[in-house]
């Protein structure tokens, strides 16, 4: 090979024993995916309505695996070399930036090959069905992959590149991932069939989505169409934007691949206590809360873990997080004063299905970047043996811990709940449905702290916790909606009733009555699902804490 | 500082991970207020044992006790008495050094105010009072190094456990971490070291114990390791002429025991020889050396230090430990 570092790089992700654990876990679970949804009646549907579902779900888990499991590699790729001090020497070697740049996406690019490479036979059982054309559905379809595959190594690599940390570049690169592939569905899901510039900025934002993408190359109507026939040719936007796309990473990426990756000046650590009363002032006044003024020792009724994890936490200091609420009251009261004005056109239920969605969005996207890494942190850079040599017991730490991250995602919720009291106000006789809401909101910020917190405890890094966090959750909250995507074709009323059942987000959203939603009755068996769920996470997370903290 | 009851006592400490042995037999006492050199090469046991000591590690037979507290059985008492500063910093990010060292005060359950004072003390006594509002993270790796310090004296803990203090500092800083930990033990408290830089623990240990394979190979002072390693002692006869050097060689090979190795350093002008003789003995080797008209510039032994030691400990295979470290070795 030409370049060393794809050889370098390639090889070294596929010496991973865990990386033929996923492969074998791919492979029988394209097997099984196909397997399962195999005609097993006589009959044969001449028109290959049969093989062609097999084949979309086929596509839909594909699409899904790729996107869970291919973003930790870019993510991680620039950032643990600059930590291991290897980058330092690979920009001095004749290399150049752009050789390195591409022998990473290469690299990536090879193991998404390979994973893609891993359903082929499942492809070519759905093709044997028949009712399957090899260049519109099949090729259609791969290509389809291999452009996502291309955006999102180029976006993991960009952020690899400013991250300080694995996890965070993990965290940061998923969250992305998120917002770009699902999220991006959502606006056009309120306002198509609408005549405005926010909805055609809408109907081309969902166009970046691979999920819109893969539905259009179905032929199964819009992600989320409500019987409207769009005319939009999705597939091809989506190719336009996801090459576009790829080439600013791409040249952002190489332009940050040189000496000022490494120019990060150490903090001073200025204390504005030590400054004079103007300039105290007026950082009292920017700030409210001076992230720069010395802080108070640890009072003797706080919990000084949860203490820790707040101060330890770059957006756990209390000016990030009245930033944070601020921002999320600001939203709801927009929402609100939306539902003032525009109830007529968009109706409260929209309005409450706007807010739910922005609300579980959030807990998915900040949930696991607080929960998965309490233990595996500690672990990573040393902090656990010290932990242990203190006289706090296990279950004190493991409350501290998780404290912190009750207590954020609290002040995130109630700050986004005044949206809801305007809504009640409007139409009392929403008031069972909001109680409703709110409770399935709270459970699922429970469930999803829990499970991130249990499945991040497994790791000794916080970067594999991170990621893994992130899959787990998305599996619970993203994989149903991905078959609620195909209610009516190809999936059954009982089918996407039954997947919706472990998903809080539609649970929130069929409890609201939204339009797509209304009929699945998830309550009160999602409840009974995130409870025991969160119970078992919760004695994950307690006897995994207990057994690292045993003498060896 | 010493006083007559151990801080320390292990007894036939013996640690297994399935069929490999990390710490054979190990047994061995420390005095209150002395400094202890754990040494060793990679994989010798240093840590295990450390380890077991913190009650962070079961033995798989033996005891080890601090004070009267059983370390294995009584994990709780033991983490009030010692204070443990692995060879990992346990970094916290955005977290600055007063923050860090207040966390710590307050999971040792010291009260706020005592706390703030104590916080001031530990500083004072590690000479870090000026970085504590620097962000840990952005520490050098020296500083760290007696933050971490600054860290195991918060509780005011009797035996101060250091994993590898010394190690990556600089000459600078190696020299102030020295001087701390002689200022720690002057303050009373009891030592275990490990370290790879030999020559600083020779200057600073009051006892040095060598681990090789899992095995006690050596426990003294330093002159008593010494002495263990060569029961002949090295001289060396330096002159004031490289001419003379020959003439010296045959006088010196004449007095001392037949077939005894004498080497001549044309470099140095000087003769060295390896002798069990006797100091009395000696001086007449020195008074025929004058007599025969040889200028002396120098007569003198050469201390065997501490890399020798270790290296001729490190050398030895399997051989039984107890021929040099005895059963249980007491300080």
């Amino acid at each position: 090979m030409a370049n060393p570092l794809i050889q370098r790089e390639l090889v070294t992700m596929l010496q991973q024993r865990r990386m033929l654990l996923l492969q074998c876990c791919v492979a029988t679970a394209f097997g099984l995916l196909v397997i399962l949804r195999w005609p097993t009646d006589a009959r044969m549907a001449l028109s290959g309505t049969r093989s062609q579902e097999v084949f979309h779900l086929f596509a839909y888990g594909l699409l899904s695996a790729l996107l869970l499991m291919l973003p930790v590699f870019p993510a991680t790729s620039v950032v643990r070399e600059r930590n291991s001090g290897t980058l330092a020497l690979l920009l001095n070697t004749p290399l150049g930036s752009r050789r390195i740049f591409f022998g990473k996406l290469v690299a990536v690019m090879g193991l998404a090959g390979l994973l893609l490479s891993l359903s082929l036979p499942s492809a070519a059982a759905c093709y044997a069905l028949g009712g399957i054309s090899l260049r519109e559905d099949l090729f259609a379809v791969y290509s389809l992959l291999t452009l996502t595959a291309l955006q999102y190594s180029a976006l993991g690599l960009l952020v690899s590149t400013y991250a300080t940390t694995t996890d965070a570049a993990v965290r940061w690169t998923y969250g992305l991932v998120l917002l770009s592939s699902v999220l991006a569905l959502g606006p056009y899901q309120f306002l198509q069939g609408t005549e405005s510039i926010l909805a055609e900025f809408s109907d081309w934002l969902r166009c970046a989505s691979p999920f819109a993408a893969l539905m259009s190359l179905s032929a199964a109507g819009g992600v989320g169409a409500v019987g409207l026939i769009s005319t939009t040719d999705v597939a091809g936007r989506f190719t336009v934007i996801s090459l576009a796309l790829t080439i600013a990473y791409s040249a952002w990426t190489i332009s940050r691949l040189n000496h000022t990756i490494f120019d990060q000046a150490r903090d001073a650590g200025e204390i504005s206590d030590d400054q004079d009363l103007g300039t105290r002032m007026l950082r009292r006044l920017v700030f409210i809360v001076d992230p720069q003024r010395r802080s108070r020792a640890i009072g003797p009724f706080v919990n000084p873990v949860m203490v820790k994890e707040f101060r330890c936490r770059r957006f756990g200091r209390l000016h990030w997080l009245l930033r944070l609420i601020a921002i999320c009251a600001m939203l709801s009261l927009g929402l609100t004063y939306a539902t003032v004005t525009g109830t007529v056109d968009w109706g409260v239920e929209t309005i409450g299905g706007i807010l739910v969605l922005m609300q579980v969005a959030l807990l998915v996207l900040i949930t696991p970047s607080l929960a998965a890494g309490l233990l595996s942190t500690e672990r990573e850079t040393g902090g656990w043996p010290l932990l242990q040599m203190t006289p706090l017991s296990v279950l004190r730490i493991v409350w501290g811990k998780l404290l912190s991250v009750i207590l954020t995602l609290l002040l995130v919720l109630c700050a986004t709940l005044p949206g809801y009291v305007v809504m009640v106000y409007i139409e009392p006789g929403l008031r069972l449905q909001v109680e409703r809401v709110v409770i399935c909101l709270f459970a699922t910020a429970g469930f999803a702290m829990l499970l991130s917190a249990a499945v991040g405890s497994l790791f000794r890094r916080t970067a594999p916790a991170t990621a893994m966090a992130y899959a787990a959750l998305l599996a619970v909250c993203g994989a149903p909606l991905l078959i609620w995507l195909g209610r009516d074709a190809p999936f059954g009323h009982d089918t996407v009733e039954r997947a919706l059942l472990i998903n809080p987000v539609a649970a929130a959203l069929s409890v609201i009555r939204l339009t797509g939603f209304r009929d699945y009755q998830l309550i009160p068996g999602n409840w009974w699902f995130l409870g025991i769920g969160s119970i078992v996470c919760l004695l994950v997370l307690i006897g995994q804490t207990h057994r690292i903290s045993r003498p060896q | 500082m010493s006083s007559e009851k151990p801080a320390v006592v292990i007894e036939h400490l013996t640690k297994r991970y399935g069929g490999f042995t990390a710490l054979d037999d190990l047994s061995l006492s420390l005095p209150a207020g002395q400094i202890l050199g754990l040494i060793g090469p990679n994989g010798a046991g240093k840590t295990t044992a450390i380890k077991i000591l913190v009650g962070l590690s079961k033995p798989t037979t033996g005891t080890a006790r601090i004070g009267d507290v059983d370390c294995v059985g009584d994990a709780r008492r033991i983490k009030q008495l010692v204070g443990y500063m692995p060879d990992r910093f346990g970094s916290y990010d955005n977290m600055r050094v007063r923050e860090y060292l207040d966390f710590f005060g307050a999971a040792f359950g010291i009260p706020r105010r005592t706390r703030i004072k104590r916080i001031d003390e530990v500083l004072e006594t590690t000479n870090t009072a000026y970085m504590r509002d620097k962000f840990v993270e952005s520490l050098s790796h020296g500083m760290q190094q007696r933050v971490g310090i600054a860290r195991t004296l918060l509780h005011d803990p009797q035996v101060l456990i250091l994993d590898e203090p010394a190690n990556g500092l600089d000459p600078q800083a190696r020299i102030e971490m020295r001087d701390l930990l002689i200022r720690l033990a002057k303050l009373g408290k009891t030592l275990i070291v490990t370290s790879h830089i030999l020559p600083e623990l020779s200057r600073i240990c009051d006892r040095v114990a060598i681990l090789t394979q899992g095995k006690l190979r050596a426990f003294g002072t330093v002159d008593e390791i010494s002495r263990q390693v060569s029961q002949r002692r090295t001289m060396e006869a330096q002159l004031a002429s490289v001419e003379q050097l020959s003439a010296a060689a045959v006088v010196i090979r004449e007095l001392i025991e037949p077939g005894a190795e004498v080497i001549e350093a044309p470099a140095e002008a000087a003769v060295r020889f390896k002798t069990a003789l006797l100091e009395e003995q000696l001086g007449d080797v020195l008074t025929q050396l004058v007599q025969r008209g040889m200028r002396l510039t120098q007569f003198r032994e050469v201390q065997t230090d501490l890399e020798a030691a270790f290296m001729s400990f490190a050398n030895q295979k399997d051989e039984n430990p107890k021929d040099t470290a005895g059963g249980v070795a007491h300080g």
